[in-house]
């Protein structure tokens, strides 16, 4: 059993959302697996994106928004408690968003900031090696590597999403939550990245909102549905896929609505 | 059929009232430039007369070895009467009143200046082109008619008939004014120049930009991105918004009462002015600095935010910079108008008659909107053509100002 406790890389239980008087997230309990990919999927509104912008607490910006509930980093911290700081939780749960949104600076200042702010590097050639590592990673090295100074928001939608993974991963992270990473890519740069995800989860726990069942059954291990701010059903993909326990999914992944 | 006819044909005629609306405006603001730019022209050039002046000893009281400091302080009035009474022999006393009369009055410092730039010349002689009095600079130009009766001309049919001699002589000729451009102010109008008020209106601006930039950038900053939408910021944007429409006077009541008043600060200096004019602009930096942040996307706050940076680095290192073209066009913006606000300027005294350029913030001074305030209510006619030409100085810096917020709009910008 305590070795099951510690291959969660999050744990939450009883979680709730409101934005003002209106829930969004109506008690949900999942736990999400270490160095493995889990899809949240469900129709619009259903409150996936909300959930996962819950496990770095980038809901805290927004005034209305209350969470309740417990989330747990590694089976230990706290997420929203007095023991761990939110700009140290960021550093260990990265975040890549819906839209591409590199800083209108250089390629190689974008991935450089997040370093630069925690202190990762000492010296101007260990961040150029973190640099270059995360840029590696991230499949955009071999593309980018002659204009590094040139400006991000120059580069396709594929390769600044790309950019921002690299970003994301150049701060170390245990965690990457992805907000529907290709929704505003073409079909080729989508490919570049599920291909891309797969690699990254050998390292890193992925958490990923997305609207394509197509992607969820291709990319994830795991798969957790929502409706209406409740969590349905989760559980392996496969099992998702091909035989649900419950009415409500299988109508779902076959498209009889959302 | 016939109604879409009728609708194309309304079209037809409110393009036609819109064109006239453009071409009369258009026709208003050509009129405005022509009156401006043909009164104001005749003040960047001056009229000259021709002179044999020698340097005599004699008369200003100073030698060859003579300090500096000396052949300044010597007087150089009675040599400046022997200038003309060498270039028309054979006046009477009532004659040679009368021809000095057509010299400028201060020619003794022309002279004087040149001693001081050329000390080896004392005891020699040289040919210098001497101002004309303004009256005369006039009727050369043709702005006092000739054709009337003695009386209502400021020349009389004895002067006139010098003038005639000494054109037929050659010795009358009109040179560039840069008195106009390097001058303090002055009661002759053939002398005063617009630099006294030029560096006035420089040193208020540059208090006003060190005073309003960083307190409107840092306001917005604040009211923007960290306080807690609520009540009191309601208020207090409800009142900035209400600021920026307050008329400048009271503004300049505010320093008057306040900075002059209970703090102290001199009387008719650019400090506070500037102050004044920073109080005025602030309201329109603080807006447009808030509307330029709010136009900075999202996401680039969510992407900084997510990597770890705390608030104030999101705002510092990406919002900031990224607002900055905006605050600066309105900042530069609001300077412009700054520039030509006249009357915080009369509150606050700085509508005085300046002679000394000012040599900093805290000198007499007056700026370029209240000298040709000033020169527009002198009655002698040469100070027309200065306020004209000091009217085209104040719209040249306006335009400068104005093409510099375009240009760095258009270079800074960020397009997404």
């Amino acid at each position: 059993m305590v070795e099951q406790v510690n291959s969660f890389a999050i744990k939450t239980k009883n979680v709730s959302v409101h934005y003002g008087n209106k829930m969004a997230i109506d008690d949900v309990t999942i736990n999400f697996t270490k160095n493995d990919v889990t899809s949240l999927i469900g129709p619009s509104g259903c409150g996936k994106s909300t959930f996962l912008r819950c496990l770095n607490r980038m809901n805290d910006v927004i005034e209305s928004c209350k969470v309740q509930g417990e989330f747990l980093l590694n089976g230990v911290t706290d997420i929203y408690g007095d023991s761990i700081q939110v700009e140290t939780l960021r550093e260990k749960i990265g975040m890549v968003f819906q839209k591409p949104n590199p800083f209108p600076k250089s390629i190689f200042e974008n991935v450089a900031y997040g370093p630069k702010i925690h202190g990762l590097a000492s010296t101007q050639s260990e961040l150029n090696d973190i640099v270059m590592e995360s840029l590696n990673r991230a499949g955009l090295y071999e593309e980018v590597k002659d204009r590094m100074d040139d400006i991000a928001t120059g580069l396709s939608g594929g390769q600044q999403q790309r950019l921002c993974i690299a970003r994301a991963i150049a701060i170390r992270p245990e965690i990457i939550l992805m907000d529907e990473p290709c929704s505003a890519l073409d079909p080729i740069a989508t490919a570049r990245i599920e291909e891309l995800i797969n690699e990254l989860k050998e390292k890193y726990t992925i958490i990923i909102v997305t609207h394509s069942m197509s992607q969820a059954s291709r990319i994830s291990q795991r798969t957790a549905f929502f409706h209406l701010g409740k969590l349905i059903e989760h559980g392996d993909t496969s099992k998702i896929f091909t035989k649900p326990d419950k009415e409500q999914t299988n109508d779902y992944i076959t498209g009889r609505f959302g | 059929m016939n109604s879409l006819n009728k609708r194309l044909s309304a079209e037809k005629r409110f393009q036609a009232y819109g064109l006239f609306a453009v071409a009369l405006s258009m026709f208003f603001v050509l009129i405005l430039m022509w009156k401006i730019f043909s009164t104001g022209s005749g003040a960047f050039v001056r009229t000259t007369i021709e002179a044999n002046v020698f340097f005599n000893p004699d008369f200003i009281q100073v030698n060859q070895n003579s300090l500096e400091k000396e052949l300044y302080r010597a007087s150089y009035v009675a040599l400046a009467d022997e200038v003309v009474r060498q270039n028309h022999p054979k006046l009477n006393e009532e004659q040679f009143i009368k021809v000095r009369e057509m010299y400028t009055r201060k020619f003794d410092y022309q002279l004087r200046d040149y001693l001081l730039d050329n000390p080896d010349k004392i005891g020699q002689s040289i040919i210098m082109k001497i101002t004309a009095s303004s009256d005369l600079d006039q009727i050369v130009k043709g702005n006092y008619p000739r054709d009337v009766p003695e009386a209502q001309r400021k020349i009389n049919d004895y002067q006139l008939s010098v003038l005639d001699k000494l054109t037929s002589e050659g010795k009358v000729s009109s040179v560039f004014n840069f008195w106009f451009f390097t001058k303090g102010d002055s009661r002759d109008p053939e002398s005063a120049g617009i630099w006294g008020a030029v560096m006035g209106s420089l040193y208020a601006l540059i208090i006003c930009f060190s005073f309003a930039f960083p307190i409107g950038l840092l306001a917005s900053v604040y009211l923007e991105e960290f306080v807690k939408p609520g009540k009191v910021t309601d208020i207090i944007e409800v009142n900035i918004n209400n600021l920026a429409a307050v008329p400048s006077i009271v503004f300049g009541l505010l320093g008057l009462g306040m900075l002059i008043g209970v703090i102290g600060l001199p009387y008719q200096v650019p400090l506070v002015g500037g102050l004044v004019l920073g109080f005025m602009t602030l309201p329109t930096i603080i807006i447009a600095s808030r509307a330029s942040l709010r136009s900075v996307p999202p996401s680039i706050r969510e992407g900084a935010l997510a990597v770890g940076a705390t608030k104030m680095q999101t705002v510092f290192h990406h919002v900031i910079p990224l607002s900055l073209p905006g605050t600066l066009t309105g900042t530069i913006i609001g300077m412009a108008q700054a520039l030509g606000e006249t009357a915080p300027l009369l509150m606050i005294g700085m509508v005085a008659f300046v002679m000394e350029i000012p040599g900093g913030p805290l000198d007499p001074a007056t700026g370029l909107p209240s000298q040709i305030y000033l020169w527009s209510e002198s009655a002698e006619r040469g100070f027309l053509e200065k306020t004209s030409a000091g009217i085209m100085l104040l719209l040249l810096f306006l335009i400068i100002m104005n093409t510099a917020a375009v240009v760095i709009r258009r270079r800074l910008e960020v397009k997404w």
